[in-house]
């Protein structure tokens, strides 16, 4: 845009510059003839004065040429002008304004003149009249307009063109980016071959971009390790904890055992959720998705965990209005679901409220699980889905730690995104889906799997 | 891990003999062998087809597979390749067990129409429940509950596998939902003044008293 308006600013500069020096060059060639011509004429008898005018005037078909000789008194000897025009006499070319009235100089337009003082007392006028200059200018005046206008709309329109076309590059890229900031880390900026500097940027980012998921790969594969790892180990220790709990009687020795047993059984919870959160994100994807209905999923759910909620005295609802379908792994879906759910009765105190809903919003299917809990502070909403992060008002509360990223790792998985929101008092985690329906897109089956 | 295994069944009563796959293959062949619990991961992908082999040949040893591998997809593999149940590592050896259990005394009969023990009887075509002569009003997923601790009268009963046979759901809970469905279960049916039917089992589940 600054550079339209430089162009802009710039070519009308030059235009008016070459238009002013025409004007000046006009102007002061006017006055120098005359004035020369004055001085020149300044010594001629009256008699040759009288001639040479009538010569002047005669030669002057479009009547541009003023000649005049007045007298010591001031009154008009001979010539086409009968006033002297009221300007000092001294061989200097003045401008006079027109005026087509009687009594005054009587001029039908602008005019420039020269008088001068002869030696006899007579006083020579000499002048030209500056219509012609005028309609010159003015010629002059519109060639130039009738050029600038165009140009300065090409300017504007390369400019746009090209200001819109940088920006629409970048657009991209920024669009890009916002995308696997969201999580679609396959996705790379585009690259347009053209070997500029956004192009040669681009392809540093995605460079980066490369690099970072192969070590975030190798440090997720580092915690899946481990958690493979300690699979059978923890289960040997088990079993050996147990049989020795079998086989003792010594009381003090069976609590001991019975304690660890309790913790081995955690550390068990732990290992086996790792294993599944791995296996959400890096198993065999979307090639057993087939057409679920997320209504009779959550319906299901529902009347699973209603008891619980129940015996919590947690009023539960559910809001559900017609098949709300989408493409996946109905078990993996079951689960995300279970989670949130368990976890909205899990934080919410006795006599409180939980309710899930399953709706279409612009287009997108929405599972939402609300519930007037002890909620998300604000500082921790960015990293509650985050491998093992308990609230600090959760924390006591048992579980793994890793419900919620198994639930995100699933919803991303099925192209939905998992999002916090706060209830007040309580939370909201609501899955919905990245991409909008158009009636019908997926084959409706009799019975969908569900 | 199979040496605890061998020591816990042993101590549970069981004679048990660590073999080869093929040489399992043909113990079940001669009627040799009651159950063979098979881990995948040792002996590959021969296992399973090995044991598709012998589903093939008609053989209908109760198979339980344990694994490394947990994610659902291999679970359904090693079910389809003839399996009878699937347990992944890391397992409780309780849940072992009770599977263990819960396959040796399989009731195969399909047609069985009625289940019953003590007074509790269960008609499966009319799809209704009396104690003695009380008529019971169980929703039907209650109903599903009841059924499966009906067929596995006297077993360990895991919570896994209630959730995995009675809602088919294959993940494991946070929450103790199935406690819940079970207490509510236990009050539908229980008698007053008898000791409930249906027993907590600590550390392990729950079962289904069958001496009521």
């Amino acid at each position: 845009m600054a550079f339209v308006l430089v162009t802009i600013v710039a070519t009308t500069a030059v235009f008016s510059l070459v238009y002013l020096q025409i004007r000046e060059a006009n102007e002061t060639r006017n006055r120098v003839i005359l004035e020369d011509e004055a001085a020149k004429s300044v010594n001629l008898a009256v008699e040759e004065l009288r001639t040479a005018f009538e010569v002047r005037l005669t030669h002057d078909l479009r009547r541009v040429d003023y000649a005049a000789l007045f007298g010591a008194d001031r009154k008009a000897m001979f010539g086409n002008i009968d006033v002297l025009p009221a300007i000092p006499v001294d061989g200097k070319a003045h401008f006079v304004a027109a005026s087509p009235v009687r009594g005054t100089v009587n001029l039908p337009g602008p005019a420039i003149f020269v008088a001068r003082a002869r030696s006899d007392g007579t006083v020579m006028l000499l002048g030209r009249s500056l219509l012609e200059t005028l309609a010159f200018r003015r010629t002059v005046q519109n060639a130039l307009a009738t050029g600038l206008a165009p140009m300065l709309l090409l300017a504007l329109a390369i400019g746009a063109f090209f200001a819109r076309r940088s920006s629409r590059r970048l657009t991209d890229i920024h669009d890009t980016i916002a995308q696997i900031m969201k999580g679609d880390t396959h996705l790379r900026l585009p690259v347009r071959s053209r070997n500029d500097t956004i192009d040669k940027i681009s392809e540093d980012v995605n460079l980066m971009l490369d690099e970072i998921m192969r070590l975030l790969v190798q440090i997720k594969g580092v915690s899946d390790n481990i958690a493979h790892d300690l699979r059978t180990p923890l289960a040997v220790v088990h079993a050996q904890l147990e049989r020795g709990l079998e086989n003792s009687n010594d009381e003090q020795l069976r609590a001991v055992v019975k304690q660890a047993l309790a913790h081995i059984d955690k550390a068990m919870l732990t290992v086996a959720a790792l294993l599944r959160l791995a296996d959400v994100e890096y198993g065999p994807k979307s090639s057993k998705f087939r057409p679920i209905d997320l209504s009779a999923i959550c319906t299901d759910l529902f009347e699973f965990f209603e008891p619980l909620a129940t015996s919590k005295s947690i009023k539960m609802t559910l809001e559900i209005e017609s098949p709300v379908q989408t493409l996946g792994d109905g078990d993996l879906m079951r689960e995300a679901v279970s989670n949130l759910i368990g976890n909205a009765i899990k934080f919410t105190p006795e006599n409180g409220k939980v309710s899930v809903s399953v709706t279409e919003e612009d287009g997108r299917p929405v599972v939402r699980v609300r519930d007037t809990g002890i909620g998300v502070e604000p500082a921790e909403r960015d990293r509650i889905f985050q491998r093992f992060y308990r609230t600090a008002s959760g924390h006591r509360v048992p579980g793994s730690g890793l419900g919620l990223s198994i639930a995100a790792a699933i919803a991303n998985l099925h192209d939905f995104d998992l999002r916090f929101d706060d209830n007040d008092p309580g939370a909201v985690f609501e899955m919905v889906g990245r991409i909008r329906h158009t009636g019908g897109s997926f084959s409706q089956a009799s019975h969908p799997s569900a | 891990m199979a040496n605890e295994i061998k020591a816990e069944l042993e101590g549970l009563g069981y004679q048990v003999r660590m073999a080869s796959i093929a040489e399992a293959a043909d113990a079940a062949r001669v009627g040799a062998a009651a159950m063979i619990v098979m881990d995948r991961i040792v002996f590959g992908d021969d296992s399973l087809n090995t044991l598709e082999v012998l589903r093939k040949e008609g053989i209908k040893v109760p198979v339980l597979v344990i694994s490394a591998l947990s994610s659902i997809d291999e679970k359904v593999h090693g079910l389809k390749a003839g399996g009878d149940d699937y347990l992944a590592k890391p397992f409780a050896m309780v849940e072992f067990v009770a599977r263990v259990e819960a396959l040796l005394r399989r009731l195969d009969d399909v047609r069985t129409t009625k289940l019953r023990v003590g007074d509790l009887e269960m008609d499966l075509i009319d799809q209704t429940v009396y104690r003695g002569d009380t008529k019971i009003d169980l929703l039907p997923r209650e109903f599903k509950l009841l059924e499966y601790f009906l067929r596995h009268p006297g077993q360990v009963i895991t919570r896994a596998m209630l959730l995995e046979e009675v809602w088919q759901y294959h993940f494991s809970l946070e929450t103790n939902v199935v406690d819940v469905h079970i207490s509510n279960l236990r009050k539908k049916i229980e008698v007053r003044g008898v000791p409930s039917l249906i027993v907590n089992i600590r550390g392990a589940g729950f079962m289904l008293n069958a001496n009521a």
